[in-house]
């Protein structure tokens, strides 16, 4: 799954392929080529492996996306089977929606922060734990490094929604461990220091959350994908004296690329959505609002209060963000030289 | 079909699939999407003999089928309740189902038109009352009906409970828990220290000066449960200035919030935050943590909540403490109410839709609720009073919160208010909203002006909102 090895196959066959390709359009459409193909084992075949899952693909995630894009349209209220026709105007309310407005904004600022601390964090430490050792010898980590790597992983391992209640109890202003820590080291303008709840502290804080709970599998991650690059690689870098940060930032970074595109699709998601860290941390969206993200405020306008219609069209244009930060991270690897295609 | 021939197409599909798996990880847009909406079935069973014994009719066998909300006070109440009715209807069964989150499992069964046949919507996720009333059976007759001991149920109700469920004119949500709202602390406490209730915002100014003397906040909150101070604010507002305060933020009026006896109730509280007698840090506590900071740290000595505070902390209560409830605090001496009116108003609203398939069983599920046996039986396991006047004894089942919450009722007499729009139902859904002013004004870092502005913005919102129906409250 590297990039070499991925480089060298395409290289040697693209060619060919191109050519083989269109000799293969011209075969599939000749009656000869269907006779002679639609045996049972095929028909079984793409029974099996396209046809059933496509058909469940599309009754169980095409089909609700495009109820719920229809829903977006209308004054469903939820909990009828009643719903008039509205056309956008569920989306020109949005737009106007000052809170809908600010935890846009709030996702967005954690879909750039989150993920660049996250992953900047995993790629330094799996770089000290996979090549960073000793300058001597063989390509090798620090001592001791397969027991980092257990620890580091440690937080991946407790579901999100119990990361956010412990760190809640932690955060907690008078009982709390970290203001305990804080006064006791003499800091007293921490007693009572409410981080959750001071406009200037919480949004840092429950990103801190997200961070510390998802370094471990993202350095997990660009452990494996470092393993999969052939040390001689980086032996040859340091017979030509390349320092550690000048082999992390010009060998591994460039040849684990389509990990790192991936890994920043995954948490950038994760980042727009928060849900679960949300509704532990703050469950109300923050002081003045400072850490509501849309899933709380969807969830928020269809539950409680019944406006199904808007929180679809809320649900519309979250996927359309998404999609469009997937997009973001494609140009940019493409901008810095990579291949825009997905690994092979 | 040589697959290494053909990498432009394959890559083209996997380009697609991850396009779509981005999609399919957002999840909330699926989340919107229904199961498809059923048929709507109309209502059906035919109707049994109509008697004395049976006064809605309810076909024998038949089943109700019940959905309980399970928080605080538990199902058991409601299980008593179904065998209530199983003993009185012959061939009648109850099957009760708790859920936790009312709005997200009904939703679906609303939706198809296949209800149950009463629901308990309460706790923090209800239905929005606003979104299926038109679904809703009118109760009247529930409560014209005679209970099980042969009285008419309509006179045996503390006055007033049918009103905050009742909308337009139609009686639709039966409030079974009595509510009764105040500011509660520890009279044993209080004893010790020769402290007084305070009754106006003034003497409030006054007590936290001493209890700072001893080390002790006056007043404390939880980031969830700020908007208890907007509870409090209002009841004083009212008692002050009247129903005219009570009908301008139930009709959501412009400039609602910047009426005299608010601005005074907001100010006097302003004084309390300034002076520092609120216990700082309430915006980041979990709201249970900041509550046993006042039950058993007694860090705080006062706190403005419902009567279920007593079950609420039974775990986290100092021994000793007495807890005991006294009625919200007016502005001045010679307010428009006097200091011993008092805001109550029944919780745990229940509903009987009106497309379930046993419309008279969910009634005379009702009928039992609201008869003696199952009336006491919720008393005494729950020590809060239903809104059946005359199941708690005068020693409260040993408890003083529930003796107080009596007390308090005798004494208000025929001055018990309560309003529709923000509470209990929170009609149009805007607690969530509101916490975020309140936790800010509490913790000091806005003033009145901010909270003012912050909830007329919040109300005006929903005024201007041509999608919500509104109710017109008189």
């Amino acid at each position: 799954m590297t990039a070499l090895s991925s480089g060298g196959l395409t290289s040697g066959v693209a060619p060919q392929g191109g050519v083989s390709s269109s000799g293969g359009l011209r075969r599939f459409g000749s009656a000869r080529w269907r006779r002679r193909n639609l045996t049972f084992d095929k028909i079984s075949f793409f029974l099996v492996f396209l046809i059933i899952p496509v058909a469940f693909y599309i009754a169980f995630v095409v089909s609700p996306f495009v109820q719920a894009a229809y829903f977006s349209l209308t004054d469903w209220t939820g909990f009828s089977p009643a719903m008039n026709f509205i056309g956008l105007s569920n989306y020109g309310k949005l737009f106007t929606d000052s809170t809908f407005l600010q935890a846009m904004g709030n996702n967005i600022l954690m879909a750039i922060v989150v993920p660049i601390v996250t992953l900047g964090l995993a790629m330094f430490f799996a770089t000290l734990v996979t090549v960073g050792g000793s300058a001597r010898g063989n390509i090798r980590g620090l001592r001791s490094s397969s027991f980092y790597r257990v620890i580091s992983f440690f937080p991946y391992v407790i579901p999100a929604i119990v990361i956010g209640l412990i760190w809640s109890q932690i955060y907690d202003p008078s009982a709390g461990l970290l203001n305990g820590i804080l006064t006791r080291l003499g800091l007293d303008q921490f007693a009572s220091f409410a981080w959750l709840g001071d406009p200037r502290t919480a949004r840092w804080c429950v990103m801190f959350v997200i961070i510390w709970g998802l370094v471990g599998f993202y350095m997990v991650l660009f452990i494996a994908a470092i393993k999969g690059v052939p040390a001689e690689v980086f032996e040859a870098a340091r017979i030509d004296g390349a320092g550690r940060f000048r082999t992390a930032l010009s060998i591994t970074i460039p040849l684990i690329r389509e990990n790192v595109q991936t890994a920043f699709i995954y948490i950038g998601i994760l980042a727009l959505d928060a849900f679960v860290y949300m509704a532990a941390l703050e469950p109300g969206g923050g002081p003045n609002n400072t850490t509501l993200v849309m899933a709380q405020e969807l969830f928020t306008t269809a539950f409680t209060k019944g406006q199904f219609g808007y929180a679809c069209a809320m649900g519309v244009v979250l996927a359309l963000i998404t999609l469009a930060y997937a997009g973001l991270i494609f140009a940019v690897n493409r901008i810095f030289g990579g291949k825009s295609e997905v690994g092979e | 079909m040589d697959i290494t021939s053909r990498p432009l197409g394959r890559r083209d599909f996997l380009r697609g699939s991850l396009a779509a798996a981005a999609l399919a990880a957002t999840g909330s847009l699926a989340a919107c999407a229904t199961s498809g909406t059923g048929t709507t079935s109309q209502t059906s069973a035919p109707a049994g003999q109509v008697s004395d014994t049976n006064p809605f009719g309810v076909k024998s066998p038949s089943t109700v089928d019940a959905v309980i909300f399970k928080g605080g006070y538990g199902i058991d109440y409601a299980e008593f309740a179904g065998k209530q009715v199983e003993a009185k209807q012959q061939g009648v069964t109850v099957k009760v189902t708790p859920t936790t989150k009312v709005a997200q499992t009904l939703q679906p069964r609303f939706v198809a038109g296949n209800p149950p046949d009463v629901v308990d919507n309460s706790g923090a996720g209800l239905i929005g009352i606003n979104t299926i009333r038109d679904q809703l059976a009118e109760l009247t007759d529930v409560i014209e009906a005679k209970n099980y001991e042969g009285t008419v149920i309509k006179d045996t109700l503390y006055q007033g409970v049918t009103e905050p469920g009742t909308f337009d004119g139609k009686f639709i949500v039966l409030n079974y828990a009595l509510t009764v709202y105040a500011i509660w602390y520890s009279a044993s406490l209080f004893e010790q220290n020769g402290w007084t209730v305070p009754k106006t915002y003034d003497e409030m100014l006054t007590l936290g000066e001493k209890a700072k003397a001893k080390g002790k906040y006056l007043l404390g909150w939880g980031k969830e449960a700020a908007t208890y101070y907007q509870t409090m604010a209002i009841g004083s507002a009212i008692k002050e200035g009247g129903d005219e305060v009570r009908l301008a933020l139930d009709n959501l009026k412009p400039g609602c919030w910047s009426l005299p006896p608010i601005q005074d109730v907001f100010n006097g509280l302003k004084k309390i935050i300034d002076a520092g007698y609120m216990k700082p840090g309430g915006s980041g506590t979990v709201f249970t943590a900041a509550q046993a900071q006042w039950s058993e740290a007694e860090d705080f000595i006062l706190y403005p909540s419902g009567g279920w505070i007593e079950n609420e902390m039974k775990d986290q209560t100092k021994s000793g403490f007495k807890m005991t409830g006294a009625p919200e605090p007016t502005v001045t001496s010679n307010s428009k109410l006097p200091w011993e009116a008092l805001h109550s108003a029944a919780g745990e609203g229940y509903i009987v839709p009106s497309q379930g398939k046993n419309v008279a069983g969910g009634k005379e599920f009702l009928r039992a609720m609201l008869s003696k046996d199952a009336a006491v039986n919720f008393a005494k396991t729950k020590l809060s009073s239903t809104i059946v006047k005359g199941t708690v004894p005068p020693d409260g089942f040993g408890s003083t919160a529930l003796q107080s919450q009596i007390k308090m009722l005798e004494a208000a007499g025929s001055n018990i208010f309560s309003w529709t729009v923000l509470n209990p139902a929170d009609l149009y859904g805007m607690n969530t909203d509101q916490l975020v002013v309140w936790n800010s004004f509490l913790s000091g870092d806005s003033d009145v002006a901010k909270l003012t502005k912050g909830l007329q913005d919040i109300t005006d919102k929903v005024a201007k909102d041509p999608s919500i129906k509104k109710v017109q409250v008189s």
